[in-house]
């Protein structure tokens, strides 16, 4: 070592160990996976029952039993076309109007777990009631998550995010209700039925002489219909003639691949109204944002959309640097001061570098805007200073408060 | 530093891009900083990979507070002291582990360093335990004495003691081999 050289310094600067390519990427798989394991171990953990139910269920047997029945069903067509089938669509149509409750489980092939909704109708056969269970798969930004739909209002639960959103807006709504029907047997049949009488859907029956045994109804989508190259498989309990189970398949590469499955139980059975409650379920450490009680944003007044945007994001920040967690919370989807306190605590933001013009956002469905933001801060207690550049920072309106504009992201 | 605790709440919120960004900013900090502690190739990757794994598989239960760089580095260190302590002797030599040598043909492979990475780090082995984890840990790990006191719960001026007698000895290693 030269007489000159400062050891602290060259151990500081020289004594450093890098990690080869292949002991890069090894490592970053396996600390990858254990993230996406650990995910899948705590979703899995959060529904105990709903797993042991799933491995209960046959729905192998099930599912094998349904391509014997569709085999049998299109045997017996061939050979016997003239086989009578007292069975008919609109028998369930009509058995449909008698339901008021159900649960359903909905399964995508290739995912373990399925979507799980609850359904009340109020006497006119209108949603009254939602209760939808959304796997991570169904959305991995937002992870699992639980929405109630209820006297015109929304709560979603976002598990990974430990949070609670509450709203009242109409085209949540609209969303929430058409998630409901696409699950909703009785709209499902009306419009199969339709699709009959149209000559749009072949639909053949095969009722089993075992009253036991579902009757199997298999309904081909016509090549010039909507739905081309769409096969349904639906079980109907032989005694309410309503609907248990539908498979339904896509022709492709001239075979039929199973697209899905969606399972309807608990016909008619009172749902305990804790399912559309969700406050026993929710740790108390939650962070609860109730946008349907607080004043979200900042009011557009007569600024421009690009410029309110840019208005939020500058007065978020002015609320960082004067450390007012409420006044930034409330800029940021009404987030309580003390989370904000929690999230942005430990952080001093300095001062603002630059910030705008404001530009669409690249995902055209959040309807907002991005506004590029470069602000100065570092670490409480640290000393050092850098920049932070951020360059998907989203503005959007309030959902159900027109006119009010807030930070959703890209913090 | 602002991007840490950025870094912090996207991955507790599930961000695998997240978790991958904090990987690649300390990967090789957390190893140099294990190979100083442990001079053992094998070792402080084994260390660097549970601590890495561990973090990823807290995300719900990991807790905001605190410094990203400071929370990392502290697992290795209690890990790296775990092994020091499993082993019962001392760390295994830089000249007697053949595996980590960087090969030359294949730059892809476990860990690289310079030739006078390795011979720093054969000097710094050649210490007692505890002058050795007071000079990495305010070299390497950017820890001030009085931290360092308080995790190793023993008197600053100790402390100071220790990293003036370890620097001096390092020197003294180094200038040897010199002139050898």
């Amino acid at each position: 070592m030269k007489p000159s050289e400062n050891l602290e310094d060259t151990i500081k600067n020289e004594l450093n160990f890098t990690a080869g390519a292949d002991l890069h990427d090894r490592m970053l798989d396996d600390v990858l996976n254990a993230q996406d394991k650990s995910r899948k171990a705590h979703s899995a953990a959060a529904w105990p029952n709903l797993r042991r139910q799933i491995m209960k269920s046959p729905i192998t047997k099930l599912a094998a039993a349904v391509v014997i029945i569709l085999a049998i069903v299109l045997s017996i067509n061939v050979l016997d076309k003239t086989t009578p089938a007292a069975y008919a669509l609109g028998q369930t149509v009509e058995a449909n109007h008698t339901v008021h409750s159900l649960r359903i489980t909905d399964f995508r092939t290739g995912e373990d777990e399925p979507k799980e909704f609850w359904l009340q109708f109020d006497e006119q056969g209108q949603i009254e009631s939602v209760r939808a269970s959304m796997p991570e798969w169904n959305s991995p930004s937002d992870g699992a998550k639980i929405v109630i739909w209820q006297d015109g209002k929304a709560q979603v639960w976002f598990k990974r995010k430990n949070s609670l959103l509450t709203v009242r807006e109409q085209r949540l709504a609209e969303q929430m209700l058409g998630l409901a029907r696409q699950v909703d047997p009785r709209p499902t049949m009306e419009r199969l039925y339709e699709q009959e009488q149209q000559g749009k859907v072949k639909v053949e029956i095969d009722e089993p002489s075992d009253k036991a045994e579902p009757i199997a109804v298999t309904a081909t989508y016509e090549p010039e219909g909507s739905r081309p190259g769409r096969l349904v498989v639906l079980l109907v309990d032989q005694a309410t003639k309503l609907v248990t189970a539908m498979e339904v398949f896509q022709l492709k590469d001239d075979e039929y691949q199973q697209v899905g499955r969606t399972e309807f139980h608990d016909y008619n059975q009172a749902i305990d109204p804790r399912v559309f409650a969700l406050e026993d379920e929710i740790p108390a450490d939650a962070m609860r944002v109730d946008q349907t009680t607080q004043e979200v944003g900042l009011a557009q007044g007569d600024l421009s959309d690009e410029e309110v945007a840019v208005e939020v994001a500058r007065q978020f920040f002015t609320a960082l640097i004067a450390e007012d967690y409420a006044a930034a919370g409330q800029l940021f989807e009404g987030i309580p001061a003390d989370k904000m306190r929690e999230m942005f605590g430990s952080i001093k933001v300095l001062r603002i570098i630059s910030i705008g013009p404001a530009g669409p956002h690249p995902n055209p469905e959040t309807k907002g805007l991005v506004v590029p933001c470069t602000v100065e801060g570092g670490q409480r207690g640290d000393g050092q200073i850098g920049e932070w550049k951020l360059d998907r920072l989203g503005v959007r309106q309030v959902y159900n408060q027109p006119g009010r504009w807030t930070i959703f992201g890209g913090i | 530093m602002i991007e840490d605790e950025v870094l912090k709440w996207k991955f507790k919120a599930g961000s695998q891009e997240a978790l991958r960004r904090i990987y690649e900013k300390y990967l090789n900090r957390l190893l140099s900083f294990a190979m100083a502690l442990l001079d053992d190739a094998g070792a402080a990757e084994d260390v660097v990979h549970d601590v890495f794994v561990s973090f990823a598989e807290s995300a719900e239960t990991f807790k905001l507070r605190g410094n990203l760089r400071s929370y990392l580095t502290t697992c290795v260190l209690n890990r790296a002291r775990d092994t020091m302590r499993a082993n019962q002797r001392r760390p295994v030599r830089l000249d007697a582990s053949e595996s980590i040598v960087s090969d030359k043909e294949r730059p892809d492979q476990a860990i690289l360093y310079s030739e006078r990475a390795q011979r720093l780090n054969r000097a710094i082995a050649q210490l007692p335990d505890e002058q050795r984890l007071v000079i990495v840990l305010r070299l390497k790990a950017d820890m001030k004495f009085r931290e360092i006191a308080k995790l190793l719960n023993v008197s600053i001026n100790t402390i100071q003691g220790r990293y003036r007698y370890g620097l001096d000895k390092v020197r003294s290693v180094l200038n040897g081999e010199v002139e050898k």
